[in-house]
Formats: structure tokens, sequence, C-alpha cells
């Protein structure tokens, strides 16, 4: 078999799959409505976990063959796509009969994807999508509709949360519409044609790109964006119209290769002008020259174009994140008066920084540039080169601590992007800083390649704090003050810079992940969510190293050290030379185009968008990646599960109900669904003995622990009782045969127990397996005989105490929802008996939180053993 | 000490550049090709200490490869990789007196180690 005819398979194959698919959503649509019974939708569940489970370990393959260390061709690529395609889509089935296709919208964002890697993979090219974006609604993997400057800028914006002017971007598939429609398409092809020289063909494509016609499509999508920026930034308000190519700003930085126009005015006439001058530029004579040179072929590139507000400028510039001159420790910040235009092209005597990056960057030399000329906007439109006002003339255009503002900027652009950075920025008449553009910074090494590279000199190591321990996710060494995460708040406060240490890993740390040096946890592996956020970052990451927590201190200084060969340690201090001896050597291999074009792939599938399932973006239109959707499905999977345990009350007619004989009058009835229970058939009761059920056992253990079942009455105060009384309708609504009981339905690795202890509700669904990544605790509580403020003050308690746990956790009201996932059964076994305990020491406990402050009393007793009250 | 020269043969791009950016980096002259034909003609001219050869490829494949280097330039050890992990294609190669045979991906460090290995026997 040929390799074309394979890879037509493969491809044939994986539109079969979307087609069997897409009937098989037909099929689930008729039967949507009503709910699996139990055994099905468990059976749908572990369906759904099986493959992502498959999918994650084959997208962490892939993650590790591209990362740079391995020699991979195209066909690796192919391999493993189909394979990853194939488990997802079972995934899919499963999840669909599971929900009963409420999610279907989930199939359309797969195929988007699919139709994305597939299309990259075997170069067929997809043209799907808007024709604008604005800014606010670009991701990070949208550079092949939106241009890598916008791109880049976006996510800034949304990312970082710097200050970026508004903005929107017209998209490659407004450029393809437009290049169709004026058949432009032909004269692009006719340019590797023989015949006339080069220059004279560009120069008459050029002309015709000017004379074309906007597609009416475009034109009216370029209007209805000038409305809605009109609405938004008022009158007068001018645009920048920048180029924004396909791989620009990203790869390679193209600077300066292409147009933008200054100060066009929010016209729509003025910036379709814009637009094709911008356009045009791609085809001039040095942009074409270019890009043959880097191995693009000239027309292959499709250009977006950025339409930014215009800033109103009193002083602009550009930062070098990292110096050029070989000083990388130090950044430098040029800036002028006005706009930056005059900088940007090299044209004018501006003031000149340079900044010692450090935690807190310190300027370390300045000098004043004459500036006798500024480029200011024109009132009507365009810009003037004017003369600076004798006031402003020779005078310093920033003051030292906008100075550190901006290298702090930098500093941390640079650390997002991975690689220094050429920005630009503009100060406004209110001193807001606004970053207008980041690229990287092409900064040529001192050749390491002739004597190889040398080994790494640390002139006085220091002490090992920690040696060879865990398991290495992401190579690198990193240094920076130790912050130890205790629970997902403490991010909040995280200072940049540092090295994160927590106990678990967790996709939260996604929210400071551009601002970290390296990780540490105590637990985890190199298969979860947050470890491949890890190698999407590139960020120095060491799982599973025992006592991290406790061995570093909090705010000591550490260099962690992930080496070349597997080793690991932790240093105490921060060694520079390691840490550059390692950027320098894991940077080369990104400086390989080819490996960069093709590894460009993993954007479509490793990256993970969707973080927090408590938000309302945590839905299938905001998938951007496999990842993404992988991690939407578990999350559902597991609420679907638990409703279908809740609300699949036919199951007690058909399964044995079996009583648990405990020392306390817990009155628990158990469904055994396999594995269970261990007793005789027809046997109406069980001891705790006899439960065989891994995690349902560890939480009876917990619930019997002594000391901890209080059986002592508390006594109801008469409004408690009147609004326990009111309350009872609601809280029962919708239960019917199993009022009254406290239902388990449980495996031996699974267990999903609903307890109804006096008037509040309590669940917990828990898969306890040998294989980490199954596991999950969930636990849910609602309601209580007592006031609202009371029963808020046993939400506040049970949050602090779960938090303490590393539950994460969101409540509101009387209602509190606590999730934990990707932890090993011996400690999820730990944590099951905690949980226990807290069920049974809570359960009258709202009737004694008589002031706030007894929270804190409660859930430190409760934390320290001791649970009497 | 001159340096020691290395070919790498691959009718993928991706393969070459990575081979060619990593080989340099310990210091080996590294030249690359995307077929087979000038390859055998720039070994003519030359003397090479390693070819690292794919073994599927259009016109002249990695066997043939292997032969003529065989054949004609004793001190020349030749490392084969593959896409496909084929074992008559490696007892295939193996018969033929092949340095070293890798399925793809390759482990850079394996290959780098596989090299170092051949040039240290050469050295003998």
């Amino acid at each position: 078999m040929t390799k074309e005819t394979s890879d037509g398979n493969i491809l044939g194959n994986m539109k079969n799959l979307v087609g069997h698919l897409k009937s098989f959503f037909g099929l689930s649509r008729r039967q949507q409505g009503g709910r699996l019974p139990f055994t099905e939708a468990f059976e749908r569940f572990r369906g759904v976990l099986d493959n992502n489970n498959r999918a994650l370990e084959i997208i962490t393959d892939m993650g590790e063959k591209l990362g740079g260390d391995y020699l991979f061709d195209v066909n690796y690529i192919k391999d493993a796509y189909s394979r990853l395609s194939a488990v997802v889509a079972g995934a899919i089935s499963n999840f669909d009969t599971l929900t009963r296709g409420r999610h279907e919208q989930l199939l359309g964002v797969f195929n988007r994807i699919n139709s994305q890697v597939t299309g990259m993979i075997y170069d067929v090219a997809s043209v799907t999508g808007e024709r604008v974006f604005f800014y606010e609604d670009i991701s990070w993997d949208m550079s092949r509709e939106v241009g890598g400057k916008n791109a880049a800028l976006a996510e800034l914006r949304n990312y970082l949360r710097l200050d970026v002017p508004e903005a929107f971007a017209i998209t490659t598939r407004a450029f393809d519409e437009f290049m169709e429609h004026n058949e432009l398409t032909a004269a692009v092809d006719d340019l590797h044609g023989g015949g006339g020289p080069h220059e004279e063909k560009l120069a008459r494509l050029r002309d015709l790109i000017m004379e074309a016609e906007i597609p009416p499509g475009v034109g009216s999508d370029i209007e209805a964006a000038l409305d809605k920026m009109k609405k938004r930034c008022g009158d007068p308000c001018f645009l920048a119209v920048r180029s924004s190519g396909e791989d620009e700003d990203g790869e390679f930085s193209f600077a300066g290769q292409f147009e933008t126009v200054l100060n066009v005015p929010l016209e729509c006439e003025a910036v379709k002008r814009a637009y094709k001058k911008v356009i045009a530029s791609l085809f001039s004579a040095k942009a074409a020259a270019y890009q043959e040179r880097i191995g693009y072929e000239t027309g292959k590139m499709k250009m977006a174009v950025g339409c930014v507000v215009m800033v109103d400028a009193v002083a602009s510039g550009v930062i070098y994140s990292s110096s050029p001159d070989g000083e990388r420790r130090t950044l430098i910040v040029n800036a002028t008066w006005g706009l930056g235009e005059s900088i940007v092209e090299g044209r004018t005597d501006s003031d000149f920084y340079r900044v010692k990056k450090d935690i807190v960057p310190e300027i370390v030399n300045e000098k004043t540039g004459g500036k006798q000329f500024m480029v200011v906007s024109r009132p009507g439109g365009g810009t003037a080169k004017v003369e600076t006002p004798v006031d402003r003339a020779g005078k310093p255009c920033l003051t030292p601590e906008q100075v550190k503002e901006l290298a702090g900027r930098a500093i941390s652009i640079e650390r997002h992007f991975r690689r220094p950075q050429d920005i630009e920025w503009s100060i406004d008449s209110s001193g807001k800083i606004y970053i207008l553009q980041a690229r990287p910074l092409r900064i040529e090494e001192r050749a390491a390649v002739e004597t190889g590279p040398a080994a790494p000199r640390v002139e006085r190591p220091g002490r090992i704090l920690m040696k060879d321990r865990g398991i290495i996710v992401q190579k690198g060494t990193g240094g920076g003050t130790v912050f130890i995460v205790r629970t997902p708040d403490d991010l909040e406060h995280f200072p940049k810079g540092s090295v994160l240490v927590a106990r678990h890993d967790s996709s939260n740390f996604v929210r400071v992940m551009p601002f970290l040096s390296a990780i540490i946890t105590d637990t985890g592996t190199p298969t979860s969510h947050m470890s491949s956020l890890c190698r999407e970052f590139r960020v120095p990451t060491i799982v599973n190293a025992g006592d991290a927590t406790g061995t570093l201190k909090q705010g000591q200084k550490v260099t962690v050290q992930a080496a070349e060969d597997g080793s690991t340690a932790i240093y105490e201090g921060i060694h520079r030379d390691l840490i550059e001896y390692s950027e320098k050597t894991s940077m080369k291999m990104e400086d390989v185009y080819e490996y960069r074009k093709k590894r460009f792939v993993l954007r479509y599938i490793s990256p993970l968008n969707l973080v927090d399932p408590l938000l309302d973006n945590f839905s299938p239109e905001r998938c951007k990646t496999v990842h993404d959707i992988l991690r939407f499905m578990h999350e559902k999977s597991v609420a679907e599960l638990v409703d279908s345990a809740r609300y699949g009350t036919s199951m007690l007619k058909r399964h044995a109900a079996v009583k648990l004989d405990l020392p306390i009058p817990a009155g628990i009835i158990v469904i055994d669904i396999g594995g269970g229970l261990n007793i005789e058939p027809g046997q109406g009761k069980a001891t705790f003995e006899q439960i065989t059920s891994m995690p349902l056992r560890a939480i009876v253990k917990g619930m019997m622990h002594p000391g901890v079942w209080n059986s002592r009455a508390v006594s109801l105060k008469v409004n408690d009782f009147l609004s326990s009384m009111m309350r009872m309708s609601d809280i029962t609504s919708g239960d019917s045969e199993y009022v009254g009981y406290n239902v388990a339905v449980a495996s031996g690795e699974y267990m999903n127990l609903s307890l109804r202890f006096g008037y509040h509700f309590n669940m917990i669904d828990c898969y306890c397996s040998e294989n980490t990544r199954n596991n999950h605790l969930y636990f849910r509580f609602v309601g209580g005989a007592t006031d609202i403020v009371k029963r808020s003050r046993r939400i506040e308690l049970l949050a602090t105490i779960l938090r303490e746990y590393g539950f994460n956790i969101k409540s509101k009201g009387d209602l509190i929802i606590a999730r934990l996932a990707n932890i090993s059964s011996d400690e999820l076994v730990g944590l099951l008996d905690q949980t226990g305990r807290l069920i049974a020491f809570t359960r009258q406990l709202d009737a004694v939180l008589n002031d706030d402050s007894d929270v804190e009393l409660y859930s430190r007793n409760f934390i320290g053993g001791k649970y009497e009250f | 000490m001159n340096k020691y020269r290395i070919m790498v043969i691959d009718d993928e791009k991706i393969v070459c550049d990575m081979a060619k950016m990593s080989l340099e980096q310990e210091g080996y002259d590294v030249e690359t090709f995307m077929n087979a034909e000038p390859a055998l003609k720039r070994l003519a001219e030359e003397k090479f200490d390693i070819v690292v050869t794919d073994y599927k490829m259009k016109g002249i494949d990695g066997m043939e490869v292997l032969r003529t280097v065989r054949k004609l330039y004793a001190g020349t050890k030749v490392i084969m990789i593959t896409a496909f992990a084929n074992l008559d294609a490696a007892i295939e190669a193996l018969r033929s007196d092949v340095h070293d045979f890798f399925p793809k991906p390759v482990k850079i460090k394996e290959l780098k180690a596989s090299i170092q290995r051949a040039l240290d026997e050469g050295n003998k």
C-alpha cells in the first residue's frame, strides 16, 4: 500500500467516524427525555472515563514525542491523531447516551477541531468561521483565523488582563473571500509561473488589490463592527489598521514587513481602503523576499487585519524584554513623546533606560534623548511629524515609576510567551499604559554550537534541599521564592515569579501559570490536566515529590532543576547560571521552523481552556481543544451519574436493598451493583466488616470514629423549629420512595451516598480505584433545620474544613458543592474517613452555631481532632 | 582534531532539520539530504563517519544506501531509522551490517548515544 492511499484511508475513516456519530446522535435525539436506568448510566459513565483516560494518555504521548526530545515524522502525528480521534469519538458516544443528547453541541465542536487538525496534518485548507472577531472573543488557539498579531494581543488582554485598546480582527476567512471574490488567487498562482520578472508581477498584483472590491459579506461585517466600535469608544475615534499575518508575531516576527495605517477615521470607506493597503503589503517586494527566506511561498500566507483604537498617546515607545546585547538579565525601554512610530522606525533620539529584571525592577542606566520631533495624530486622520514643544523637548517623558511599571509588564509578557519580546506601548493622558503589540524578539545566542554547550558552572552551589524526588512533568530550571498554595484562594495572592508548592496538582493553577517559575507538588501524576498545562507553558514542574510542602518553607528562595537526564534537585537560593543554561539548551529546538510548524497541531489538542466547571463558560461551545472536550465530558458525566443515582428511584424495586447494621444509628441502605458487599444472597443486613466497597467502607469508618457521632439531642429554638416546618415541602419535593432513607449505591470501587439527617441532605459521590486519574470525590450538602443564618454558618464551617483538605468549593446560601479529583486511592481513603467524620460531626451542628466566631472555633476543633460540642 | 562528519538522509524535512540542529549541538558537522541520490554522490566526494538514513524513501531506499556504503566506504557506519517498526526490515538491515536500527519517533538522546558508540568503535 502506498503512502497516499494509506493517508486517504485514514482521512476517509475520520469522515466515516463523524458520519457514524451523526447518525448516532440522530438516534439519541429521538430517545431524548427521561433518565437512564442507573446501571446503564454507570456503564456509560465508565465508558466515558475509560476513553477519556486513553485520550489523555495519547495526548501526553504526543506532548512528549513532539516536545523536542524525539525525531518524529508526519506519519507519527497522523497515526497518533487517528487513535486520539477514535477514542474521543468513543467517549462522546458514551457521553451522549449518558446525557440523553443534552450536550449535542459537543459533536459540532469536535467536528470543528477535527477539521482544523486534519486540515493541518493533511494540508487541506479549511475556511470556516467568522469574518470579524472582537478581541474579547479571541482565544489563544485562533491565530489561523485572526493572525498572530491579533491573537497575541488578544491573549494579553484576555489572559494577562493587560490594558489593550478596544479592537477587532478581520479574519483570514475574510481574506480568502476577498481574494476569491476578485479572482486574485489566479494572479497569486501566476507569481510562481514563468515569464516576466517577479517584481513587476508583484506590483501588478498590488494594484489589482487596491482596485478590488470588498465582497458584500465582508463589507457588511466590517460595517457592523465599526458601528459596535462607535458605541464603545464614542466620537471622534480613530483606528490603527495593522497587518496580522497567519504566522506573524507567532513563530517569526515579520517585523516591519507589512503595512500599518495609523489614525484611520471610523468610517467604512476609510477602513476598507486601509484594509486593502494592508493586504497589498503582503505582496511588497521586501515582504515577498522575507517570506521566501523563511520558507514561505509568497501568497501562501493568509493575512488577517487588526483594527485597534488609537490611544491618545502622551508618550510611546518600545521595550525589548531582554537586552539584545547579551545582557539578558536586563531589559531596554525606549520612549518618546506622542506616537511611537518614530522609534519603531528608528528615527528619533529617544529616551533610553536599561532596567535590571528583578522581582522589583531597578533602573541601572538611563539617557534622556533630545526628541526634537514627535509624531502626532492629525485631527482629521493620518499622522504628522511636528517639532516637540520646548517645554518637553529634552525632558524625560517617563517617570522612574512608569519605567518600572513598563518593565513589570514586559517581564510578565516575556514569561507568558516564554521568549524575549519586542513590545510596543503607549501611555495616555491619564497615565494608563496600553500594550499595542508583542512579538518575539530574536536574540542570537552566543554560539554554543562550536564547542558544544559548556557545562553549567555554579559558583557556590547552594545546599540541596531535595534530591531526585518525584516525577518530571516538564524539564527545565526555574528559580524564585517558595509560595505554598494550600487552598485555591491562596492563588489570589500569588506573587509573580514565585515557585508554586502544593500538596496536590490542580488545573486551577492555570490562573498563575504565566507568572510562576516552577511547580512542585507532593502528589500528582504526569498525565493530569495540570501537567498538560505545564508542558504547554513550558513551566519546569515536578509532581509526586513527597513532602515538598513540609520540606520547603514559605518565602524561601530556591532553584528547581528538572534536568535533561531525568534527575531532579531543589537548591537553596536562586542560581542564575543553572536557569540560563537550561533556557539556552531548551530553546534550541524551538528555532527549527519545520518543527514548530508541525508541533503547532498541539494547540488544538492539549491546552486546557475550560478550567472552572462552576463558571458560565463551562459549556460545549467554549471547548477549543480536544482536552477541553474531555474535561467537559468528565465533569458533566459525574454530575449526570449523581443525578441518575439520586433520581433513579425505580432501582429500589429491582435491586436488593440491604440495611447496614452499624453501632451508630445512621440508617443506611446499600444497593450493591457489584462487589459492594460480601453477604449471602437474601441476607437483609450487612455489618461494617461485610462492606467491600472501598469508598463506602472508608466513609462509614469515619462516621463510626469514636466520639464523632454526637447522639445528644440538640434543642432547637422555637424559630428554628418553625423554619424547618415551613421548608419541609421544598426539601422533599421530587423525592418519593426513598425519603427518609439514607441510600448508598455501591460497587467495589464506586459509591454514591445520599444522606438525609433531620432537614439537611448530604450527597457524596466517589470513585476510588487504583487508577488515580479515574478517582473523584464529590460532596454536596444542602438544607438544615435552623434559620438561614445558622445554616449558612454550617456551610461556612464545611467550606473551611473541606478547603483545608484541598477540595474545590462552591457555596451559595445553604448549599455547598465540593470536589476533588485525580488523587490516589490511599489518599482518597484517608479523605473519605475525614469526610465520614465530618458528616457525623456536622449533623446537628447548625443548631449550636450561635455566633460567626463559632465557625472558626468548631472548624479548628474538628481539624485538631476534637469533636465534642 | 577535525570534527566528525555525519550525513542524514530522510525524505521529510522535519527529520532532517531536527537531526541537524540536535547533532550540531553536539559539535558534529552535519549535512542533510531529502533524497538518497545526491547523498550517495556526496559520499563519493567526501568521507563521512556516520550516515543516518530513513528506511523507506522514494527512489533509492535506505537498504540500498546501506548496501552501497558497506560496499564502497568501509569506514562509514550506517544507522537506520524507520517510520514502521518492521521486524523484517530490521533483520534485513542487521544482516547487511547496519550499526543500529531505530523506529520513529526516535529519542534524540538515544540516537546521539548510538552515534557516540559508533564513533568510539571506529577509534579502536
